[in-house]
């Protein structure tokens, strides 16, 4: 498999404390990966790495196979929106975006049709030439993801990308994201594990600075191997829900009031099992939805509690 | 290739920014200013004297300043005596055969220069490097080009701002001074413009040296200040406290370090000694920015 990103092992210490732990991370070309992880985990730290903002202590990084990054191999390759960073209050968002177009190697021509273009994809179209102080924060964030996007990139580091936004153009965004699938490789850091999930298909948890999980989205969520079936209330007889579905696991959450269902898919389709355990459970309670795989949410905190504990 | 062309834009875009920011176009317009006070203020003085010695010498008074003067500097008399005073008739043929006007203009902007470029330039790079603004572009472009490209753009503004107060105090001299009115003086001043726009190469380089090492853009002012004290300072003990022996007999190897201590060369008219004065300066310039950007070159940003 053709790795967009590879980092081995990297390690990065500010003084006595290792804001990275030997991370070892690949990223799948063309994939859109969701890094998850608690505040402080390594994600930015991480992604500064990669982009090479941040010196690394020790481990490697190899960038579209052309070793850690180099302005010279990758400009233009890689782009990046860095968190807590400030655009030039007195630039226009029009002229800054084709100053960095021009910066990465596109003509004039090309570099004022790509920013006009992103500017309006991320409908700032009638502010391309409002300064950047004159813009809320919003509009800020958005001059900040379409400069990420001039000149079509391989690879798109995005931090926190939605955050701040309102919810109109989280929604787009998220459509904008979603739609570069197969032809960008894109990394998305986000507490917000709906977004990740609507929007990646490689997840990778990150604890303490190193990887905890690394898998594609259905994998981590078990679409293949979980049923989750919302119910109206703890179904009583458990004995005769493991009699329908020998072969499966079950577990009750409360919180959600689901009973997770989890099976090895190389033995059973969701069909097999729904048709056995969905009988015996309506027999119990009532039913209100049927969903295929666990959500993020859940997953994450499964994985984490697993190696915390 | 593809680098300078990378530095070229850079500069641009820094120029380009640099003058919609707030703070530079205010020292310009300051700087604008005093040029042409200075030189309001100085021909009101030559004026005042003028007319006491019109009045001493029972002599009919001119309406405008500088008759008397102009045709004192002018004099076989006055030339010897000029003569007697700077023991060096290289020097004296430079300096006498400049208008009045050339030289206050020349001492302004020589005397300003360092200031200006802190205040203007000081900031620049701390300031971008504690926004983050530096994180977008220098995985477009590499970090020396970035460097040297807002040097190079700021190198453009001083520039701009020495040429806007050479044409300032121009036209106050026009306006004000008997016989200033010529084509001949716009371009002595410009030339002088020039020379300081030289002069102030090592003190941008300095400046935005120094503006590396730290992400807060007053923190940098004030670095930059105190480093123009510190130079002014160290020219001021070489001046005065060098002897033929002992440790002070090494002082004056100190002064390579000194943008002052170069800055006659650029007072000179012989292609020769100009060369000189722009091949150091220049070259102690980028020596500075370079020191800088060492340090930049392996910092987290």
């Amino acid at each position: 498999m053709f790795y967009a990103i590879e980092t081995k092992d990297l390690v990065k210490r500010y003084g006595s404390r290792k804001a990275l732990d030997g991370l070892t991370l690949s990223v799948p070309r063309f994939a859109v990966m969701g890094l998850v992880g608690a505040n402080g985990a390594g994600k930015t730290t991480w992604m500064m790495s990669v982009a090479g903002f941040l010196r690394i202590t020790s481990g490697s990084v190899n960038l579209l196979n052309e070793g850690p990054f180099n302005p010279a191999a990758h400009c233009g390759r890689v782009t990046i929106l860095p968190q807590d960073s400030e655009l030039p209050l007195e630039s226009r968002p029009q002229e800054l975006l084709t100053h960095y177009g021009l910066l990465q190697g596109l003509t004039h021509q090309a570099a004022a049709d790509s920013a006009a273009s992103m500017l309006k994809e991320v409908h700032l179209g009638d502010r391309i030439n409002s300064p950047i102080r004159a813009l809320s924060h919003g509009m800020r964030k958005r001059v900040m993801i379409a400069q990420c996007f001039i000149g079509h990139p391989e690879v798109v580091l995005l931090d926190e990308p939605l955050s701040g936004l309102d919810p109109r153009e989280v929604a787009h965004m998220r459509a904008f994201i979603t739609r570069r699938r197969g032809q960008q490789t894109i990394i998305i850091s986000s507490h917000n594990l709906h977004d990740i999930e609507v929007m990646c298909d490689h997840i990778a948890f990150i604890e303490k600075g190193r990887t905890v999980r690394v898998a594609t989205l259905e994998e981590v969520v078990g679409k293949d191997s979980t049923l989750v079936y919302r119910v109206a209330a703890e179904p009583a007889d458990y004995a005769a829900l493991a009699a329908a579905a020998p072969d499966a696991n079950l577990s009750f959450d409360t919180e959600a009031s689901d009973l997770v269902c989890r099976y090895d898919p190389r033995r059973f389709t969701p069909e097999d099992i729904n048709r056995s355990l969905l009988p015996a459970l309506l027999a119990q309670c009532d039913v209100s939805t049927v969903t295929r795989g666990d959500n993020l949410e859940n997953a994450y905190l499964k994985n984490i509690s697993a190696t915390i504990t | 290739m593809n680098g300078i062309r990378q530095i070229w834009r850079v500069a641009c875009y820094e120029w380009f920014d640099a003058l919609r920011s707030r703070r530079a176009l205010v020292v310009l317009l300051l700087y604008m200013t005093a040029a042409v006070c200075t030189m309001h203020w100085s021909i009101n003085l030559l004026h005042r004297m003028e007319k006491e010695l019109a009045t001493m010498l029972q002599l009919p008074q001119s309406e405008q300043a500088g008759v008397v003067s102009t045709a004192l500097w002018k004099s076989k008399q006055f030339q010897r005596i000029m003569k007697n005073v700077t023991q060096n008739d290289l020097v004296l043929r430079d300096l006498t055969g400049k208008h009045p006007v050339e030289l206050i203009y020349a001492w302004f902007a020589f005397f300003y220069t360092p200031m200006l470029v802190v205040l203007v330039a000081g900031n620049r790079i701390a300031e971008d490097i504690g926004s983050g603004a530096v994180r977008y572009v220098i995985f477009r472009t590499s970090r020396a080009c970035w460097s040297v490209g807002k040097f190079a753009g700021q190198v453009i503004m001083i520039g701009l701002a020495l040429l806007l107060s050479g044409i300032g105090a121009y036209a106050v001299a026009k306006y004000r001074l008997a016989g200033s009115g010529t084509p001949d003086l716009l371009l002595n001043i410009l030339q002088w413009s020039l020379r300081a726009w030289i002069y102030s190469i090592p003190y941008l380089g300095l400046a935005m040296g120094l503006s590396h090492l730290t992400r807060s853009a007053s923190k940098a002012t004030i670095m930059g200040i105190i480093a123009i004290t510190f130079c002014f300072v160290i020219s001021i003990v070489i001046r005065h406290f060098t002897t033929d022996d002992g440790w002070r007999a090494y002082l004056p190897y100190l002064g390579v370090l000194v943008p002052d201590d170069h800055k006659m060369y650029l007072w000179r008219s012989a292609a020769a000694p100009l060369a000189t004065g722009f091949t150091y300066l220049v070259t102690l310039g980028f020596c500075y920015l370079l020191a800088g950007y060492a340090f930049f070159r392996k910092r987290d940003v």
